[in-house]
């Protein structure tokens, strides 16, 4: 007498509907992918008509960062220069423009609004990072984790003034 | 029971079948990880439009793009949502500071009726789209261009960074 032995299924999953469905969608996914995430920047553009309300303020801090070909010069429209910065490596340096900024807004902490003056030359690129280095930084305040602190975030954008011979030495 | 031969012949070939063994399960964890990540990036609806030509400058500003009237400066031409209005090298060779043919089609557009009420205030907003290499002569043209066309509330369009 043959004992009948109950064969044992291997268990399959029939997962080829599956699998041709991920094969389709992957490819279709990462061609229509974005990797680089679009952001603006909003621009101050400075009012007209109460130019006459905030000269009154003389104390204020109105912040400028010229850009000349080879150096940012940040300054008061009062007060005058605070520090020249020079280029290094060929490049502006926004590093040392973003520390001066925060020295600044340590000094002034209520003020919120900055211009940068820029030459008809000057690229696009080297306006929005000098933008942003007046934007916002990041600093530790002693910690040793970097917080990102708000500098002066309303910029707006403007010309340079012509430089004179005295302004230039 | 009793067999005939063919049937012994398709029950042996039965037992001694070699299963097809694939193993699948890694691959199906890697594509089901990358549709839900895919799946949940290509939900992130685009307002701004992308063109090739056009290498926006980098920046950690985060702010999200907003549904306006979108002015592309590439290296050549001067584009308005979508239709180029004008050249940068006539641009650049003007001495003028309005670009007219911008300023035209700028206020053509800002004569259109805003139905909804809370779209009333990007009446009046514009975004720009400078590649990272336009002189600041040519951004000032544009800018002063849309002031002209009651467009003052200016925005610039940059690629995001993450600081590391």
């Amino acid at each position: 007498m043959r004992v009948r032995r109950l064969r044992k299924e291997v268990a399959a999953l029939e997962v080829t509907a599956f699998i041709n469905l991920i094969v389709v969608l992957v490819p279709f996914l990462l061609s229509t992918a974005v990797f680089t995430r679009l952001a603006v920047m909003d621009l101050t553009l400075p009012a007209q008509s109460n130019n006459k309300l905030e000269q009154l303020k003389g104390n204020d801090l109105k912040l400028e960062v010229v850009i000349r070909p080879e150096s940012l010069e940040v300054g008061d429209r009062i007060g005058g220069l605070i520090q020249r910065i020079d280029k290094k490596d060929g490049h502006h340096d926004v590093k040392a423009l973003n520390t001066l900024m925060q020295a600044v807004k340590q000094k002034f902490p209520e003020t919120r609004t900055a211009t940068v003056l820029s030459e008809p030359d000057t690229s696009y690129e080297v306006l929005v990072q000098v933008m942003d280095a007046v934007r916002a930084g990041r600093s530790s305040n002693g910690g040793p984790k970097l917080v990102r602190v708000e500098l002066f975030p309303d910029v707006s954008v403007g010309d340079a003034p012509i430089r004179t011979k005295g302004n230039a030495s | 029971m009793m067999l005939t031969p063919l049937e012994k012949r398709a029950a042996r070939k039965e037992r001694n079948k070699q299963q097809l063994d694939l193993n699948l399960v890694s691959l199906i964890d890697i594509f089901t990880i990358l549709i839900f990540f895919l799946l949940s990036s290509a939900s992130e609806v685009e307002t701004l439009p992308s063109f090739k030509s056009v290498k926006l400058p980098e920046s950690t500003a985060d702010t999200h793009p907003r549904e306006t009237i979108v002015v592309t400066i590439s290296g050549a031409e001067i584009i308005v949502d979508g239709r180029k209005v004008a050249d940068v090298a006539d641009v650049m060779r003007a001495s003028d500071d309005v670009i007219a043919p911008l300023k035209a089609e700028l206020e053509l557009l800002s004569k259109r009726q805003v139905i909804r009420e809370k779209n009333q205030a990007s009446k009046a907003a514009i975004t720009i789209m400078g590649d990272k290499d336009i002189p600041y002569r040519l951004l000032r043209k544009v800018m002063v261009t849309s002031a002209r066309a009651n467009f003052t509330d200016v925005s610039f369009a940059v690629r995001q960074r993450f600081e590391t």
